[in-house]
């Protein structure tokens, strides 16, 4: 039996929230006045109601790399030598300490993942790496997964073997909370009175658990195959037969937690002074490659869903090793066209079993 | 892939920080394109900033947010830091209007080089079309600062019209230069015109190659591109021998907006030049 694992009583929950709560910010899934469950950051763990049951329609890309922000804001004046000044003054965010807590696995692992495009490639980006330190990831086990998730299959979830600072499986009456990353240690060790130290017939339950979740996906999606026959060969019918249906919307690549492609604009605010903002943008925008003059090297109106599965199932399996789909399934949610993540692998792969020819997808 | 040199970029906390650069002239090539020659306002920063042919800085101009641009002087101290723009949309055009003692925002300079040192002890071979002259211009005059480590040098420059042309001043005496041969041919004249007609290909008629010795150097349209590459290696180039550089929508120059996205490659950290082995094998 691991040393590190704990028991916690549900009606313990909200008081070690809130103890939580006092000197760092709490984020955690909280249903809103419109019965939408969103991460959120929790200021009254009575009025806003925590809940834990349902999927966060959001994940938690935006805390860290928020849709829009201001990264500089700028002057223009005259200057004495009769030509013009132009400064700029970077507005970094401050860093805040923050417990997200009730995090899935999957959402975590979305996080890791935005971990190596913004802090371990060449260049670091500042204000990602703001929002990012002191975090700490309380995690929750699915116990049941919910439709259209594929976490099995790309192997970050429905629970996970690291990543977390703590997590939790739901076993019923009480949580059994496992200690990973340093930041979990530490919670266990200030607020000890909250955590019983768990027995055998705990981690039997636990493991029974984790195994049931594990047999309760309801669809089989083969990630696995399919970025192996992506390997050898370009899925032409399928992209093609996507792309019809795509309505340059953008939605599949805001809900993603691992799309994190942006645009840079400036705002003027008058004369002399603007901003300069970044927002999220997506490549299956028909405009995302466009440039002077209206030239396009790619063609915005194919290449739009060739970019995002390829990206995700191909050339981020070249540079990280993985696939970038951390199989959360809120692009099965979004997408009013069916173009979806799960809807692509299925596609390639029974054209890839039955040694199909492309044509075939028409 | 791995980078080939290292690429100096000047590294601040923020990497979106753009620094204040002074215009010290404009110098108009044409209608349509002006050489802008710049300083970092801060003089501290002229000593930081150093580049390598075929690098570009990202360019922010007042309201109007930031393009990338090559640089087309030579690395080194005393030429200055130019840029030659031509006019295409909103950040050119307004940078167009702008004169000496105006401020621009630059920051970089970002991406993989031209391989300067592998290309010593060869012949180079320029093909350049339009404005894709710029790059090519700062890797030229870089050989010519060291004349003695290069084999024979020729530049083909293919433009739309005599309006076109970029860098006229300097083609003449590049003409005259020892070991350097320069050609240009516009696809329609006019009236004033003498020179040749055709597209850059046809220029490579005119010259002698001795293929195995020399490497080649290609930047312009990509339509034009794709043509040039293919007929050098029909000539005898070797892939890994012909570079080119490749253009795409950018926004952050630094490998994290994706937008330079081309088949599993960051044109702006990756490129933006490449070999041509390098792009078959994409
Ligand atoms: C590595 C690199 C080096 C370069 N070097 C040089 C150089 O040395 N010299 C040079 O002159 N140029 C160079 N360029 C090209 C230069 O960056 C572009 O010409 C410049 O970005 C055009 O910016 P703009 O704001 O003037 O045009 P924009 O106003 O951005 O675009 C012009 C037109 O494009 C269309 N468009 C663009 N984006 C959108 C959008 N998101 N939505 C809708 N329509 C859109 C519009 O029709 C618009 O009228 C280089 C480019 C790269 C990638
Ligand atoms: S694939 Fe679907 S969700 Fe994504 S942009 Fe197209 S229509 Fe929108
Ligand atoms: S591609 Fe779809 S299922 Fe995969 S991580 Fe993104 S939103 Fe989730
Ligand atoms: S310009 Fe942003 S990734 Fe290349």
């Amino acid at each position: 039996m691991p040393q590190d694992a704990f028991i916690l009583e549900k009606d313990h929950l909200v008081p070690l929230l809130r103890r939580l709560g006092r000197d760092r910010r709490l984020v955690a899934p909280v249903r809103n006045g419109y019965g939408d469950t969103l991460y959120a950051p929790v200021t009254d763990l009575e009025e806003d109601g925590l809940d834990l049951e349902a999927r966060p329609q959001n994940s938690l890309k935006g805390f860290f790399f928020p849709q829009r922000e201001r990264l500089f804001s700028y002057t223009v004046a005259p200057d004495t030598g009769g030509g013009h000044r132009y400064a700029f003054e970077t507005h970094l965010p401050e860093e805040r300490p923050t417990v997200y807590f009730g995090v899935r696995s999957c959402d975590l692992f979305g996080v890791l993942y935005c971990d190596l495009v913004f802090l371990k490639g060449r260049r670091r980006d500042a204000y990602y790496q703001r929002r990012r330190a002191g975090a700490v990831f309380a995690t929750l086990a699915c116990h049941h997964p919910f439709a259209g998730c594929f976490c099995n299959a790309t192997r970050t979830g429905p629970s996970l073997e690291l990543g977390f600072d703590l997590q939790l499986f739901d076993l019923g009456d009480r949580f059994y909370v496992e200690t990973g990353k340093p930041g979990g240690a530490e919670i266990v060790a200030r607020w000890p009175a909250f955590f019983q130290p768990a027995g055998e017939p705990d981690r039997q339950a636990q493991f029974q658990a984790a195994l049931e979740a594990r047999g309760l996906f309801e669809r089989k999606i083969h990630v696995d195959l399919a970025v192996g026959l992506l390997a050898g060969r370009e899925p032409e019918g399928v992209v093609r037969r996507l792309s019809e249906r795509c309505q340059d919307c953008g939605g599949c690549a805001f809900v993603c937690p691992t799309c994190t492609c942006f645009t840079i604009t400036d705002q003027p605010l008058d004369e002399h002074h603007g901003e300069r903002v970044r927002t999220w943008d997506a490549c299956t925008f028909s405009g995302f490659t466009r440039m002077a003059g209206d030239a396009n090297p790619v063609d915005g109106a194919t290449e739009r869903v060739r970019r995002r599965f390829l990206h995700k199932l191909r050339h981020d399996v070249a540079r990280h090793g993985r696939p970038s789909c951390v199989g959360c399934g809120r692009c099965l949610g979004i997408c009013f066209g069916g173009v979806d993540m799960a809807r692509f692998v299925e596609m390639v792969c029974s054209f890839g079993n039955h040694h199909a020819t492309d044509e075939d997808a028409r | 892939m791995t980078p080939r040199s290292n690429a100096t970029a000047t590294y601040t906390a923020n990497p979106y920080l753009p620094l204040p650069a002074r215009i010290r002239e404009v110098r108009p090539e044409n209608p349509r394109v002006k050489t802008f020659v710049l300083e970092p306002a801060d003089a501290g920063a002229e000593a930081a900033f150093s580049f390598e042919p075929g690098q570009f800085v990202m360019v922010s101009v007042p309201h109007q947010g930031e393009a990338p641009i090559s640089i087309s002087s030579p690395p080194g101290r005393g030429s200055g830091l130019t840029l030659t723009v031509r006019r295409a949309g909103r950040l050119t055009g307004a940078m167009h209007t702008l004169g000496p003692g105006d401020t621009v925002g630059i920051r970089g300079p970002y991406g993989r080089p031209f391989p300067m040192a592998e290309l010593e002890g060869r012949d180079l071979l320029f093909v350049a079309g339009g404005i894709g002259l710029a790059p090519l211009r700062s890797a030229l005059l870089a050989c010519l600062a060291a004349r003695e480590r290069y084999g024979a040098l020729t530049v083909l420059y293919g433009c739309r019209t005599p309006s076109d042309i970029c860098f006229s001043r300097e083609l003449d005496g590049w003409n005259a230069g020892e070991g350097l041969r320069c050609r240009v041919t516009v696809d329609r004249g006019d009236a004033a015109w003498q020179g040749r007609v055709g597209l850059v290909t046809t220029l490579f008629d005119e010259v002698d190659l001795r293929p195995e010795r020399t490497s080649a150097l290609v930047c312009g349209p990509e339509v034009m591109i794709r043509v040039v590459l293919d007929r050098l290696e029909e000539m005898g180039l070797a892939p890994e021998t012909i570079f080119t550089t490749l253009e795409r929508h950018m926004k952050c120059g630094i490998g994290l907006c994706g937008h330079c996205h081309h088949d599993g490659r960051l044109v702006c950290t990756d490129g933006p030049v490449f070999s041509k082995a390098e792009l078959a094998s994409g």
